[in-house]
């Protein structure tokens, strides 16, 4: 079940007739909705597949957990679609340019992502939903929120923007200190990334310290965003199995799936630790 | 950097127009020119900037183009048709925002006396008439400085629509709404696509305060009233050339 937002700020107040009006539609285990306007010419009740988000920085394991999840919904018999950030057709490779420049200004490219956020759902989740998919989001809304506003857009700007997105059915926040997610950054790399440690927002000019401070500021943007959207949190710094274990617990109530026992593939079993 | 969770009560409805007195917190002073395609905003704005530039004064002028870093997207969207109304409404606004930080904001703190060739209004009457809550466009675009003046040319459809029509020989697929759906005639689509436009505009008219020019009156004669306008409403004297 959604969890119903605890203060849903500009969206819920506007548009309290139509949220009051999707909900009455809906049955109990009915799949998703919008947190404001709906989407120009969608349907929530054509939308009967599922989705759901794993939310978490770098360095949270979430990539891992989604090639897992997607390997057991598969076997159990689920169709799977991912989304991700910057993989729209529409502007990702562009945002990949712009990101390699230094001259690119903060709402713009907020608004890029929120282009390509919105490209991937309109073009590739909302078809896979009324398709009756299981959608499985690499970062979602949140992370695109999270990074402007440790930039200084307001939140109720970007929760406007992001109102005509669709509410998971279930977001899972990965949480592991930044020290952990550097660890696990620099293992995988063997460096940190420009963005990933906040470079742009002058933070530190040392790169370990740059990446602390950003994370953690992101890391209080999750935690004001969990109360908000209801996120399962999870501790994202344990073992791959042991979160994986968590995760499927919970995907199986939601979907019925009575069996949770779940063998990575030989292809897989590298992830398994 | 603190980080506080202040309680922010639900935006309004529709955007409360500021009034075009209010206290600014930059020296420099916007002028904007809007209104549908045909409808002689562009010849104006670009005569008054002749006499200002002729002037001396310290002015810049800007226009909706795309700027180098959105342009390829933007070409590829519309080319291949990949834009929904959310998306194309959005491009165009990330595109609006490299202009607005890179270049409108800046001049504006500099202290100039800033032109514009369509701004914000243009997205709220065009993206609209394609299907987005105007809700949802006033708080997209509210990054944007509110214009000391905005110019709104008005003239009929038909007018409007003959000027464009008859000077160019083929309207583009987006620039026509043909995503719309409303005709598979390229210029009937056009035109409705307009006139959508135009009954957007009119509803600004009072809630942005739009000063309303009439695009059919000739074209000196207007001009000495848009240059009136702005020497009464502008302290042009803060933009004029220092005297040795």
């Amino acid at each position: 079940m959604t969890r119903p937002d605890k203060s849903n700020g500009s969206s819920a107040a506007t548009n309290g007739a139509a949220a009051k009006q999707s909900r009455k539609k809906m049955r109990p285990e009915a799949p998703s909705r919008f947190y404001g306007t709906a989407l120009p010419g969608v349907k929530v009740e054509e939308l009967s597949g599922t989705l759901f988000v794993l939310e978490g920085t770098d360095g949270s394991g979430r990539s891992t957990q989604i090639s897992l999840l997607t390997e057991w919904l598969e076997s159990e018999g689920f169709a799977v679609q991912t989304m991700g950030l910057r993989r729209s057709f529409l502007v990702g490779q562009d945002i990949d340019n712009l990101m390699a420049e230094n001259s690119v200004t903060r709402t713009t490219l907020s608004l890029m992502y929120s282009t390509d956020f919105f490209d991937q759902l309109e073009r590739r989740i909302l078809p896979a939903l009324r398709s009756g998919l299981i959608v499985l989001a690499d970062r979602y809304i949140f992370t695109l929120i999270a990074r402007s506003a440790v930039r200084g857009i307001g939140r109720d700007y970007l929760h406007g923007i992001y109102e005509m997105a669709l509410r998971p059915d279930l977001t899972f926040w990965l949480n592991v200190r930044p020290e952990i997610a550097f660890d696990r950054e620099f293992k995988k790399a063997q460096t940190i990334s420009y963005w990933e440690s906040g470079r742009d927002m002058s933070l530190s000019n040392d790169l370990f310290q740059s990446f602390i401070r950003y994370q953690s500021l992101i890391k209080r943007e999750f935690e004001y965003l969990s109360k908000r959207h209801g996120f399962i949190e999870l501790d994202g710094e344990g073992s791959v199995s042991e979160v994986n274990r968590v995760l499927r617990k919970r995907i199986a109530s939601h979907l019925g799936i009575r069996s949770t026992h779940y063998q990575p593939s030989h292809a897989l079993s590298h992830l398994w630790r | 950097m603190a980080i506080t969770f202040p309680h922010i009560p639900a935006a309004e409805e529709t955007a409360p127009a500021r009034v075009a007195t209010a206290k600014r917190p930059y020296p420099g002073a916007l002028v904007v020119v809007e209104g549908i395609d045909g409808s002689g905003k562009s010849t104006q704005l670009y005569l008054l900037k002749r006499w200002l530039e002729i002037g001396g004064y310290r002015i810049h002028f800007t226009e909706w183009n795309s700027s180098p870093l959105v342009k390829s997207a933007t070409r590829r969207g519309k080319q291949r048709r990949l834009l929904t109304p959310i998306t194309f409404s959005l491009l165009h606004a990330a595109d609006f925002a490299d202009r607005c930080e890179r270049q409108i904001l800046p001049l504006l703190h500099g202290g100039y006396l800033v032109l514009a060739d369509r701004y914000i209004y243009t997205a709220f009457a065009r993206d609209a008439a394609r299907g987005c809550a105007a809700r949802w466009l006033r708080n997209l675009y509210s990054f944007a400085p509110i214009p000391d003046i905005t110019f709104y040319f008005r003239a009929p459809l038909d007018v409007a629509v003959n000027r464009i029509v008859a000077g160019r020989p083929k309207l583009k697929y987006y620039e026509a709404g043909m995503d719309l759906g409303i005709s598979l005639d390229r210029a009937e689509s056009f035109r409705i696509f307009q006139e959508r436009i135009l009954s957007n505009y009119d509803q600004m008219i009072e809630t942005d305060n739009f000063i309303l020019m009439d695009g059919t009156v000739r074209v000196n004669k207007l001009q000495k009233l848009m240059r009136q306008i702005v020497g009464e409403r502008i302290d042009l004297g803060q933009f004029a050339p220092k005297k040795k």
